[in-house]
């Protein structure tokens, strides 16, 4: 058994003086929490601005219509005169949204026939959304509100025009739209733990046999199983380094940014949340090490493995972008599935809900059977030929 | 010790090794010489445990391969076909990782690093990275880190193999002195000349066969050729392998 002390050494010694490969490694683990908090970032401040400023609305021919400019005035827009070709600066971007009243307008009110007026925007940007949605809410009720005049100087009750009147009842928060986000939170973490395993594993393995190293190792006088299993706990501290800087760079972007002012909502991520999302990501840890391991050893080059390790990190990740769109409650059954019962029990650790004790405890055996399962497969394959002809 | 009788060996279709035998004694070079692709490094490869033989038995100091391959592995020394080092290690860290596996530590193992850097006369390499050493240097870590736990039998697959000719020539050197210690020393070659200035006796391996197999003066006289050369020919049935 302190052969496998003796392969783990070796490895780490190895793979640590790999500076450049564990490096990238570790700055990637920040990709997720910077992702994260740059999207929050601009989430927040849709929020705000729509919600608070008043809308800017680029007229072209207000002196067509002053009273239409006078009732959205009295609305909270603020006017502005427009650029001359207001199509080409929405194109542009310059501006997001513009109103254009033509010369007959008068004549056509006037007359008490339908005006025209053009609104024109872009309906694919986003972020533009809210001013367009605020500006044809505007002229829709000066709209309704001089249709309503019409019908009461001829006499007629404006409730004839009215047969349905839909009240909205939008259950929707700012923070439910912010939650989303963190609903991706957990994809993060694991992709970060598959992410810092695999370049030690690739080199401790498809490496080793690329190298030509392989055949003379296994002339040792130790039993394969310690190798394959030196080798994969070499891995463990680099995947748990990269976990801890994950949720270091979480925790750091929740505490930098000003979440309750940006989404009107507090996210439980305090060192104590933190260290319960560690202890439930751990036994991912095990998981990301064993099956990398099987694969990068049923691999004949690094290259191979190369094109398969980051696919298997997505893998498991699959659920957690699902998790963001289909909310799924904590039942027994997601807590048999490795990765899946984890990423809702990180989900619930972060909105502070309350967690079965049972969950956790299934969640992390499973797990860990499944691990050790793949663990002894990969064993089984060193013990073959296959590893030393590749055939 | 080594003994070896009737060893075969498939992959698929292909034959690589059909009834082979013989005996390498303590104390004697015993070379292994045929063609490329004849079956010698096959050979080798289930002699030093990491291919099974599919019929036949190999023994090392009376120790079955097959049955137990962890008593072999202690008692064998072997350069295998594929010698790659740990190029962010330096030479002394890839021997003593090999001697720690073979259950060497402390100053036991330190001295025995040092005694094989002075006997393979490595000291100004041995403690720097082994990344972009030439073949030679490279065959030496690869060497001195298969003879750290002073094995009885010492297996070298083409030790040669592209080396120049001061460095064959201490390649061989070496391979002698290890007879003088008294070990079994097998080794495979394609080169006739080779085996003809090191060998005590000569097995020569031609399509997975023994075709011939004696002293050199026995390989003459089998063969009814007055040189060593044609014997070797007459042996294979073509000139391959002559260089």
């Amino acid at each position: 058994m302190k052969k496998i002390f003796i392969i783990f050494q070796k490895e780490m010694l190895d793979n640590l003086r790999d500076y450049r490969s564990w490096m990238t490694g570790f700055f990637w683990a920040l990709f997720g929490p910077l992702l994260i908090g740059g999207m929050i970032l601009m989430l927040g401040n849709t929020f705000r601005e729509s919600a608070e400023e008043p809308l800017y609305l680029p007229v072209l021919g207000a002196e067509h219509a002053p009273n239409l400019i006078q009732f959205l005035e009295q609305q909270d827009v603020i006017i502005q005169p427009s650029p001359a070709d207001p199509q080409a600066a929405v194109i542009a971007g310059d501006i997001n949204v513009a109103l254009i009243i033509p010369e007959n307008y008068g004549e056509d009110f006037s007359a008490g026939e339908t005006a025209n007026v053009q609104l024109v925007f872009d309906s694919t940007r986003q972020s533009a959304s809210v001013d367009i949605d605020r500006a044809e809410d505007a002229i829709r009720s000066y709209s309704s509100y001089i249709g309503i005049l019409r019908l009461s100087l001829r006499g007629v009750s404006p409730e004839v025009i009215r047969v349905i009147q839909i009240e909205e009842v939008d259950t929707a928060t700012p923070q439910s739209q912010a939650l989303i986000f963190l609903s991706m939170l957990p994809y993060f973490i694991i992709f970060a733990i598959f992410n810092g395993a695999s370049p030690v594993i690739t080199d401790a393995t498809a490496g080793e046999r690329e190298r030509g190293s392989l055949e003379p190792l296994l002339i040792n006088p130790l039993p394969r199983g310690w190798v394959v299993i030196g080798k994969l706990l070499s891995a463990i501290p680099f995947a748990i380094i990269t976990l801890l800087i994950t949720l270091g760079g979480f925790a750091a972007v929740f505490q930098i940014l000003p979440i309750e002012d940006l989404l009107g909502v507090q996210i439980g991520f305090d060192i104590g949340a933190l260290t319960a999302v560690f202890l439930v990501s751990l036994p991912i840890v095990f998981l990301a090490c064993a099956l990398q391991t099987l694969i990068a050893s049923y691999v004949k080059t690094t290259k191979e493995a190369g094109t398969y390790l980051p696919f298997v990190g997505l893998i498991p990740a699959l659920p957690g972008i699902a998790l963001a769109f289909l909310p799924v409650k904590p039942e027994l059954w997601t807590m048999l599935i490795p990765t899946f019962g984890q990423q809702i029990l990180i989900n619930q650790f972060l909105r502070a809900e309350p967690i079965s004790g049972m969950n956790i405890f299934i969640s992390a055996s499973v797990t860990i059977l499944v691990s050790l399962i793949i663990t002894f497969i990969a064993v089984k394959l060193y013990e073959g030929e296959r590893i030393i002809t590749g055939k | 010790m080594i003994q070896v009788q009737g060893l075969s060996k498939s992959f698929g279709k292909v034959k690589a090794v059909q009834e082979v035998s013989f005996s390498a004694p303590d104390g004697e070079i015993t070379g292994l010489l045929g063609p490329n692709g004849a079956g010698k490094s096959t050979t080798l490869r289930m002699l030093y445990t990491l291919l099974k033989p599919e019929n036949g038995t190999a023994k090392v100091d009376g120790f079955d391969v097959t049955e137990s391959p962890v008593e072999v592995q202690k008692r064998i020394g072997v350069l295998a076909d594929a010698r790659g080092l740990y190029p962010r290690l330096t030479s002394r860290e890839n021997i003593r990782y090999y001697g720690r596996l073979h259950g060497l530590e402390g100053e036991l193992l330190e001295k025995q690093i040092n005694s094989l850097l002075v006997l393979l006369d490595m000291q100004s390499i041995a403690d720097r990275k082994t990344e972009g050493f030439s073949t030679g240097e490279r065959l030496k870590v690869a060497i001195a880190r298969a003879l750290v736990h002073n094995p009885k039998n010492v297996l070298l697959d083409e030790p040669t193999n592209g080396l120049d000719v001061m460095s064959t020539r201490a390649m061989r050197q070496f391979v002698l002195r290890l007879r003088e210690e008294g070990k079994c020393v097998l080794f495979t070659s394609h080169i006739m000349q080779e085996v003809a200035a090191l060998c005590n006796q000569i097995v020569i391996i031609s399509h997975g066969k023994v075709s011939a197999h004696g002293t050199p003066d026995d390989l003459r006289k089998q063969t009814g050729k007055e040189s060593l050369e044609d014997a070797f020919v007459a042996a294979i049935g073509s000139e391959e392998g002559l260089e």
